[in-house]
């Protein structure tokens, strides 16, 4: 068997530089609205899991349990084609990547925001109503900006987690960064370049939103 | 969005019938996972050290760190299976590709781990054993990496289970895992709900026992550092 060497050819990539991005760009919105809905399923099921009441905070508690459990792909094949097939709603590939992200990301920010509304003195809630504010004023603006201080954080991290998730929808062919680099590697056997711009774009956002995250953190620290 | 129809009939009976390929699936997961572990221990440990490094070494520690955490497992996989393989010829088999990129990924994540542990002893216990004479060297190894361990390791374990579930994506270049198996399955019997709700239950079993390992050994070691 002969080994030819492995000719190098930037241009198929930097030919295309604007297919890539826009690539990037189909990763980056679906990673930020499954967040979106990760972070209103998340708010919703906290509230739940800390309402004291058996019958809510136990499907609350299970619902965490299982999302954070089963791995994205999984998720990802079960929504697309598993409950397509049970009930009949065909979702595109655009929303089952987008549900999938929303239930593994949903997962992660409950635990969040529980953490976020937990780490507030009862105290402070005592010497809110006792000063006269309302139930409704004392959330507003007593409990809710500190804990939003707390929850940002984490939240930036989960995001991260989820633009890295997101680049397996090219396996369900939504035409992201990855689908396209799966394509010019079948079509024109350029792995090496494909798959390294691909890297290297999502290295660079994963690292700009960390740093993002990073900032934050110190800007929010209490005290 | 057509209308649902409601008469769907449920075949579970395929799943007991596929019984035989789901366990030699789990087999190969399994052997994946606990192989990531091994080398992402060790190498975690390695690159949190090289991170702790003054001057220029401490930086590639860092950048490291950075860089390998950011990319997901699937880039990994084809950036490992395709883009290395043609152009340099390594042509690793599926499986070895599987723990090369869980390793690299998970290898940054355990360094941090590792990192704040160490970090977490009190610098007055390496100078005490430092000036009772011990070498560098046997001050971490005997004085200061033993109690690090213990502070590391359920954060350590809790990581083990993002492998487990990562190591899913291994299916997609052909490694005959327990996704791989369940998709193979699904494609035989057209049974998508059934064989993909097993899977995932299955999953999250692996993933609910080492959490829960992850949990005892919080409690327990706690006690002890108390």
């Amino acid at each position: 068997m002969i080994l030819l060497a492995y000719q190098f050819d930037w241009s198929v990539v930097t030919d295309r530089w604007q297919l890539f991005v826009a690539g990037a760009w189909i990763d980056l919105w679906v990673a930020t609205i499954g967040f979106a809905l990760a972070c209103a399923i998340g708010l919703v099921n906290a509230l739940l899991r800390t309402s004291g009441l058996p019958f809510l905070s136990v499907p609350s508690f299970v619902y965490v349990q299982v999302t954070r459990g089963i791995p994205l792909y999984v998720l990802l094949l079960w929504v697309y084609f598993g409950v397509a097939n049970i009930t009949g709603i065909t979702f595109t590939n655009f929303q089952a990547i987008v549900i999938a992200l929303a239930l593994t990301g949903s997962g992660y920010t409950t635990e969040i925001f529980r953490a976020g509304l937990g780490a507030i003195e009862r105290g402070q809630m005592e010497a809110a109503r006792s000063i006269g504010l309302s139930r409704v004023h004392t959330y507003q603006h007593v409990i809710l900006p500190q804990a939003f201080r707390i929850v940002v954080p984490p939240l930036g991290n989960t995001f991260v987690g989820l633009l890295k998730g997101a680049t397996i929808m090219a396996l369900i062919a939504v035409p992201d960064m990855v689908f396209l680099a799966n394509e010019l590697n079948v079509t024109l056997f350029t792995p090496f370049e494909v798959f390294a711009a691909v890297a290297l774009i999502l290295v660079v956002m994963v690292l700009f939103f960390s740093a993002i995250v990073y900032v934050l953190e110190r800007r929010l620290r209490i005290g | 969005m057509t209308g649902l129809y409601l008469s769907y009939t449920f075949d579970w009976s395929v799943v007991p019938k596929s019984f035989e390929f789901l366990l030699r699936g789990l087999g190969i997961t399994l052997r994946i996972t606990v192989l990531s572990i091994i080398f992402s221990l060790a190498l975690g440990l390695i690159v949190a050290l090289v991170r702790m490094a003054p001057g220029p070494l401490g930086m590639l520690g860092f950048a490291y760190i950075q860089v390998f955490r950011a990319l997901s497992l699937y880039v990994y996989i084809l950036f490992a299976y395709f883009g290395i393989a043609a152009a340099f010829h390594i042509d690793l088999d599926p499986i070895t590709a599987g723990v090369v990129s869980l390793t690299l990924l998970n290898s940054a994540y355990m360094a941090e781990i590792y990192r704040s542990a160490i970090q977490a002893i009190d610098p007055g216990q390496r100078e005490a054993a430092r000036s009772l004479g011990l070498g560098s060297i046997t001050t971490f190894g005997n004085v200061v990496f033993p109690q690090a361990w213990r502070i590391a390791l359920p954060s350590l374990v809790n990581q083990f289970t993002d492998i487990i579930k990562d190591s899913s994506i291994v299916a997609v270049i052909g490694t005959p895992d327990l996704m791989y198996q369940t998709i193979e399955r699904v494609s035989f019997y057209q049974r998508p709900f059934e064989f993909y709700t097993t899977v995932g239950a299955i999953y999250l079993l692996l993933v609910l026992i080492v959490a829960q390992v992850a949990s005892r050994l919080e409690k327990r070691l706690r006690r002890h550092l108390a």
